[in-house]
């Protein structure tokens, strides 16, 4: 569940914006486009998709026929999102019937992604340049590996460790990082705080959206208008790698943004006054679920550079249900954090071995990491053959369980280390309670169960707790 | 949260859901279309199948299409189309995502272009090209030596595809292909519950067909063998009917467990094809789709490849004819069959209950009771 939760938490920021702000963001058919992909369940794009060529307001009953009688959470869950995001509005047609639409700026700019537009350039402008002059996508996976790296290991503070990095981190890169309380400077030295640990645990994918939310959050600060940076930044999620790019389109605040962007090595160029640039994967796969980014950057990301090692799949680590863990890796990144979890026993050129034990898990949690993200950093790094050993498992004995990479026995176990600490769990929310009868308590607490809202409730007392309160407190109005 | 239940294995996987392929198997009958001129011209079904096209590729960044023509005298690929020399290429660099499109050169696209998410436009491009292709290589004796389609070559080219990819993918993304392997086993009847959760490339076909059904009982055989496979590997075909009514279709969707429309109103099928064939195979576990209840599932024989409602079947190899053989001897496996007595009259054999319930009722009542049991 935790890792649900985890890849959309860039996204709480998005949901917190204003109706106008998506109203200015959907004019661009690119953004539109990433959204929809990236940020909707698979039940709600089939809802908008449904929706999008249709004349008049789809009925709500209509559309509630459509979906199964068991299925009813997944519905109210989409529907809830669709909402959040100004995608999807009620109407009321003819004879007081609720009817759902697709809103419009983002309903024509979808249209426009889909089937072209004539005068924008949403998706970016290719330039002719000589073959060449042109950079290649193996140089672009180096040039965006060496320096999203470099912003890893400014954090974690491998320069500790004995090696320098040969990454020339720009001021804004570093202030960014601390307006994200990401690390702390005490001392003149980097500590990194607990949601950078959380951070440089995540996948690659979410750590890019981290970042770009961040940048997008602070651009109003520096006097960038946080909407113009936001859509520049899905422009960038629909280019196409190996592909350069026009500059002269650009405002110059875009080209602002190109320059900071590059320091993160979201984007290439040859210097900040060249004529285009480049996408890396980091960008072209923004809008992507991390599996298709996992592979070819976080496997060059966290392998030894440089050798065939990593070609097959991404992951490098291997756990044994003896809670001993071995690590592919030479990179000294993945073994510092490898370290805050494990005891380290012996180093390879191309190999790490330890154990994963009370202490040091303990030491781990107590130091701000949770067991979801230990457990969650394990399984996108786990190596092809537990994956291809947990393939040929899953299917001959355990049919009702969700297959797990890991050995099971090892992830109860640092969950359980986590519990022996973790007593008290705090989720910010409101209590709805002095409900008058327990019809009026069951309706509204059954709505938020059904969008995926509730967190408690005590029949007893007629009180429930939710995260949301705006669409339980909708219903409630609804039904008065 | 207060406890660890160990029954209850987090998931864990890190990865979000697999990708999905669809292969879409156009009917390109000149014949049929021409009867379709009116509705629904090809022009206009080809537009709106490529928007289909592009919001099936919307859905996800890893999504994949494919196109292949089932034309009047063949099966060709509309994308991804490789000419010879990039096929060596995508082999050895064994890119995955960049299928097709780096067959194609970037020469068409002039600055005066309509701006597009290049994905879209590479699928468009190479889908027009390629069909405007097919149709230029069709000559008039082409179309008058056959007005029906070849569906079973089609769906064999776009089975074939599937199997590639999803090995591809398996193998781009550590899984190996036990998954695929044990799905298409002899023995995959036990456990489709455990497959269909397993991650992979979630794959279906759909077919866009608009000839008759008398038209493809020539290839009875292959088409349901082709079925057979996609039942086997779990691959849904669904089937959108602009004209006429396929026997064989009908049961395509059924065994697979497909969506079956045949639409009433052919001018909306972008609308048809958004609501209906959309939804990918997670989300279709939520949703009420579309299904025929009263499926046509007549066979053709296979003697004069005619569409019969009852036949004659081997006991041996099950084949089926429409008319009694000859001198008894199976055309498919050469067994003897001894027809018995049919074509006779059956004669009718005078009753012989009375006496017997006599003999059972000695007790001399004059109503017989209803006796209940079966008889010896």
């Amino acid at each position: 569940m935790a890792m649900a939760a985890a890849p959309s938490r860039p996204f709480d920021y998005l949901e917190s914006l204003p109706g106008t702000t998506f109203y200015k963001l959907y004019q661009q058919p690119s953004t539109a486009l990433a959204i929809f992909r990236r940020m909707l369940p698979d039940l709600a794009k089939c809802f908008v998709m449904a929706l999008l060529y249709l004349k008049d307001p789809l009925p709500a009953t209509d559309l509630e026929a459509w979906v199964k009688a068991e299925s009813l959470k997944e519905r109210d869950n989409a529907l809830s999102i669709l909402g959040r995001l100004h995608i999807l509005s009620n109407t009321v047609i003819a004879d007081n019937v609720r009817a759902y639409k697709v809103t419009d700026p983002f309903a024509s700019s979808l249209r426009q992604a889909l089937t072209g537009a004539e005068k924008t350039q949403s998706f970016g402008v290719l330039s002719h340049i000589s073959d060449g002059a042109a950079i290649s996508i193996a140089e672009l996976d180096e040039y965006a590996r060496r320096q999203w790296e470099g912003v890893l290991g400014y954090m974690v503070g491998t320069s500790g460790l004995g090696i320098q990095r040969d990454v020339n981190l720009s001021k804004g890169v570093k202030q960014l990082l601390q307006a994200g309380h990401l690390v702390e400077i005490r001392d003149r030295r980097v500590e990194i705080t607990q949601d950078g640990f959380a951070f440089v645990l995540q996948d690659v994918s979410t750590q890019v959206w981290h970042i770009l939310m961040l940048y997008v959050e602070s651009a109003d600060a520096i006097g960038m208008s946080s909407v113009e940076v936001l859509s520049f930044v899905f422009l960038l999620s629909s280019l196409e790698l190996g592909k350069s790019y026009d500059k002269k389109h650009l405002t110059s605040n875009q080209l602002r943004t190109l320059t900071d962007l590059a320091d993160f090595g979201i984007v290439y160029q040859d210097s900040p006054d060249a004529s285009h640039f480049y996408p890396t994967r980091l960008a072209t796969t923004l809008t992507s679920d991390s599996s298709a980014l996992s592979n070819p950057i976080s496997g060059s990301l966290s392998g030894p550079s440089g050798t065939g090692l990593n070609k097959g799949g991404s992951g490098f680590i291997i756990v044994e249900t003896n809670y001993r863990l071995y690590a592919y890796t030479s990179s000294p990144l993945q073994i510092s954090l490898i370290a805050l979890f494990t005891t380290l026993k012996y180093r390879f050129p191309n190999l790490i071995t330890g154990k994963i034990t009370r202490q040091s898990v303990r030491r781990a949690i107590e130091m701000g990491i949770t067991a979801d993200q230990i457990i969650s950093y394990l399984a996108t790094h786990a190596h092809p053959q537990m994956r291809k050993h947990n393939v040929s498992r899953s299917t001959s004995n355990q049919a009702g369980i969700p297959p797990s990479v890991l050995p099971p026995t090892v992830t109860d176990q640092i969950r359980l280390w986590q519990l022996e600490r973790d007593r008290v769990k705090a989720t910010p929310g409101f209590l709805f309670k002095d409900f008058v009868s327990l019809a009026e308590y069951e309706a509204p607490c059954r709505y938020a169960e059904e969008i995926g809202v509730l967190v408690w409730k005590s029949d007893r007392k007629r009180m429930f707790f939710v995260t949301r309160h705006e669409q339980v407190a909708a219903f409630l109005r609804s039904r008065k | 949260m207060n406890a660890v239940d160990a029954t209850e294995h987090y998931e864990t996987s890190a990865r979000d859901p697999a990708p999905a392929l669809l292969t879409v198997v156009l009917d390109t009958n000149p014949h049929a279309w021409a009867l379709l001129e009116d509705s629904l011209p090809l022009s206009k079904a080809i537009a709106n199948i490529l928007v289909f096209l592009n919001a099936h590729l919307a859905c996800n960044y890893a999504n994949e299409v494919a196109v292949v023509a089932s034309h009047s005298q063949k099966a060709a690929w509309l994308y991804p189309h490789e000419s010879p020399v990039t096929k060596t290429a995508q082999d050895a660099d064994g890119d995955v995502s960049m299928n097709g499109s780096s067959t194609y050169n970037n020469t068409t696209e002039g600055p005066g272009q309509v701006n597009k998410y290049r994905p879209f436009r590479i699928v468009e491009e190479q889908v027009t090209h390629n069909l405007r292709e097919l149709m230029a290589s069709t000559s008039g004796p082409d179309v008058k030596a056959s007005n029906s389609t070849m569906m079973a070559g089609a769906l064999t080219l776009a089975l074939s595809h599937i199997n590639r990819r999803s090995i591809a993918w398996a193998e781009a993304h550590g899984a190996d292909t036990a998954a695929e392997a044990s799905g298409g086993g002899p023995s995959s009847g036990g456990h489709t519950s455990g497959t269909d959760t397993a991650e992979g490339l979630q794959s279906r076909i759909l077919i866009i067909s608009v000839s008759g059904a008398s038209d493809s009982a020539h290839q009875y055989i292959p088409i349901m063998n082709s079925i057979f496979a996609c039942q086997r590997l779990h691959i849904p075909i669904d089937v959108c009917k602009l004209s006429g009514d396929a026997v064989f279709l009908q049961q395509a969707s059924d065994a697979t467990k497909g969506v079956y429309m045949s639409l009433t109103e052919p001018r909306g099928l972008l609308q048809y094809l958004m609501m209906a064939f959309l939804p990918d195979q997670r989300s279709r576990r939520h949703l009420v789709l579309p299904t025929r209840v009263d499926v046509d599932f007549r066979a053709a024989c296979f003697c004069h490849r005619r569409v019969v409602d009852i036949g004659f079947v081997c006991s041996i190899c099950l084949s089926i004819f429409c008319e009694p053989l000859e001198n008894g001897n199976c055309l498919t496996c050469g067994t003897n069959l001894e027809m018995g007595d049919y074509g006779a009259k059956p004669a009718v054999v005078a009753r012989k209950r009375k006496k017997k319930k006599r003999v059972n009722g000695p007790s001399g009542t004059a109503t017989p009771t209803p006796t209940p049991t079966p008889g010896p």
